[in-house]
């Protein structure tokens, strides 16, 4: 029998850029999960599979977090793929729901790394960035996709300026989230002075590292308390795409995106609201402009219309505003979000008629840009 | 300071830097150490701020393309300016590059 999972549940822990010596990964961890079977008004006797990625967990694997949980399973997995992990988790945990390996499986990244952790992870990302990078003081991601921009701008013809508009979109949606770390409304003139980081970026496009975790439960079953289930209508990926021999620009979304969209039997303009993983501008104009919906690559236009009117993409503020919990949570919390507003339970940022939503994951910068992509289409039913 | 080494299949004659394992091109696994030859300076970033570090002076980084078709991320001294040709080096284990003329 073929199961059609459904995303059910949603919880978060708080956000905190300045987590106290009481605030351990294991209790955001542990708020996140709670507050996910709330919501799918299950007990945790009830999972029984179990998917996790985290920095912070080590040298603890998911048995033992599962452990720790009081999780008994049938199913169980780890993913190490950073901004892609919320994603590979989702897939592979609806395949196990499909095949029946697992009823209700309980997805949940989180961190509490510090800036200090995250900046030793980030000097030792792979033996790519330890052995070739680091030495350089190359600052990090921050390093990687400032250059990865500047080819960006060059390519279509935008001004370090053109890119405050998503910054301010994003902000705008972020007043409206109570997680978010920073809801202060950001204004055109406070991108365009900021100090720089790494030229051309500035620190609005540099994500903000937070403390805290996310969890979604996957089940074969509905939640008879919703109105709307959620369902995955389109999922796909790619892996290591060009072998880090293009420029950065384009990812490997450009290798299924028709694929994505007929697979759903829709089209880009069928989309109501998108969840594109933030790590950095460029990288969302990236992806924007790989699933076509940004039209014949005109990113300049589709950032002069974008401050124009605010447009749903990253409603929950993305990482960006909202806080990088980890790449993981941060990609889980871009498909909660998208699931949380295809069920209208989105508050005040909820968009109206939301039917459809993209979701994307995007990481594992492997030496000149990301390795990894992810994409699906969700349907609330 | 030593000239990078690039690695280039010795059968295909692909050239890949940092070092792979199978060939991408041909899937040969033998790999010839070669000089990298010299590239032009495509973009420059300049890292004003690290994590961690309070007393960080910036510096810069650059994309380097050569005509091998590897194109690599390398620090760069402050008098280099995009379109520059440089020559690449080891220094401590990073890639530098260092003006031809």
């Amino acid at each position: 029998m073929i199961f059609d999972p459904k995303i059910i549940g949603i919880g978060q822990s708080k956000y905190t850029r300045h987590p106290d010596e009481s605030d351990s990964v294991h209790n955001f961890m542990r708020d996140a999960i709670c507050n996910a079977l709330e919501d799918a008004d299950l007990s945790h006797t009830d999972i029984d599979g179990f998917a996790i990625s985290s920095f912070s967990i080590s040298p603890d694997s998911a048995i033992d977090i599962a452990w720790r949980f009081g999780l008994s399973l049938n199913w169980l997995l780890q993913d190490t793929n950073g901004g892609s992990s919320a994603m590979n988790m989702l897939g592979h945990a609806s395949r196990a729901i499909q095949t029946g390996a697992a009823k209700n499986i309980l997805i949940l990244a989180g961190d509490a790394t510090g800036l200090s952790g995250y900046a030793k992870i980030a000097n030792s990302y792979n033996s790519a960035t330890r052995d070739h990078l680091s030495p350089l003081g190359h600052g990090g991601p921050n390093g990687v996709y400032s250059l990865v921009t500047t080819r960006q701008m060059e390519k279509y013809n935008l001004l370090k300026s053109d890119y405050a508009n998503l910054l301010v979109n994003q902000r705008t949606w972020a007043s409206k989230n109570p997680n978010a770390v920073y809801k202060t409304p950001l204004s055109h003139e406070d991108y365009n002075s900021a100090p720089m980081i790494a030229d051309p970026l500035c620190r609005y496009d540099c994500v903000p590292v937070v403390a805290g975790a996310f969890a979604i439960i996957l089940s074969a079953e509905d939640n008879k308390r919703l109105e709307k289930q959620v369902r995955i209508k389109s999922f796909f990926q790619s892996f290591n795409y060009d072998n880090q021999e293009g420029d950065g620009t384009s990812t490997g979304i450009v290798n299924f995106v028709d694929k994505l969209y007929g697979v759903a039997k829709l089209s880009p303009s069928d989309i109501d609201v998108f969840s594109i993983y933030d790590d950095y501008p460029a990288i969302v104009l990236a992806q924007l402009n790989d699933l076509k919906i940004i039209k014949k690559s005109n990113i300049k236009e589709y950032l002069t219309k974008t401050s124009e009117q605010i447009t749903p993409v990253n409603t929950w503020g993305g990482m960006l505003s909202a806080g990088q919990p980890g790449g993981m949570a941060g990609g889980l919390n871009g498909i909660g979000e998208v699931a949380l507003q295809l069920q209208n339970r989105a508050g005040d940022r909820q968009v109206n008629n939301a039917n459809y939503g993209i979701v994307t994951g995007y990481g594992m910068t492997l030496y000149r840009y990301g390795g990894t992509v992810s994409a699906a289409i969700l349907e609330g039913v | 300071m030593e000239k990078l080494q690039f690695y280039r299949c010795n059968r295909c004659n692909k050239c890949t830097f940092p070092k792979k394992f199978i060939c991408s091109k041909c899937g040969n696994t033998v790999f010839n150490l070669i000089d990298a030859p010299e590239g032009q300076v495509k973009e420059i970033s300049v890292i004003r701020h690290m994590l961690g570090h309070k007393d960080w002076h910036p510096r810069k980084i650059a994309n380097i393309q050569t005509n091998t078709g590897v194109s690599l991320t390398v620090g760069i001294d402050d008098d280099i300016q995009v379109g520059d040709i440089v020559n690449i080096y080891i220094n401590d284990g990073a890639p530098v590059g260092k003006n031809k003329y």
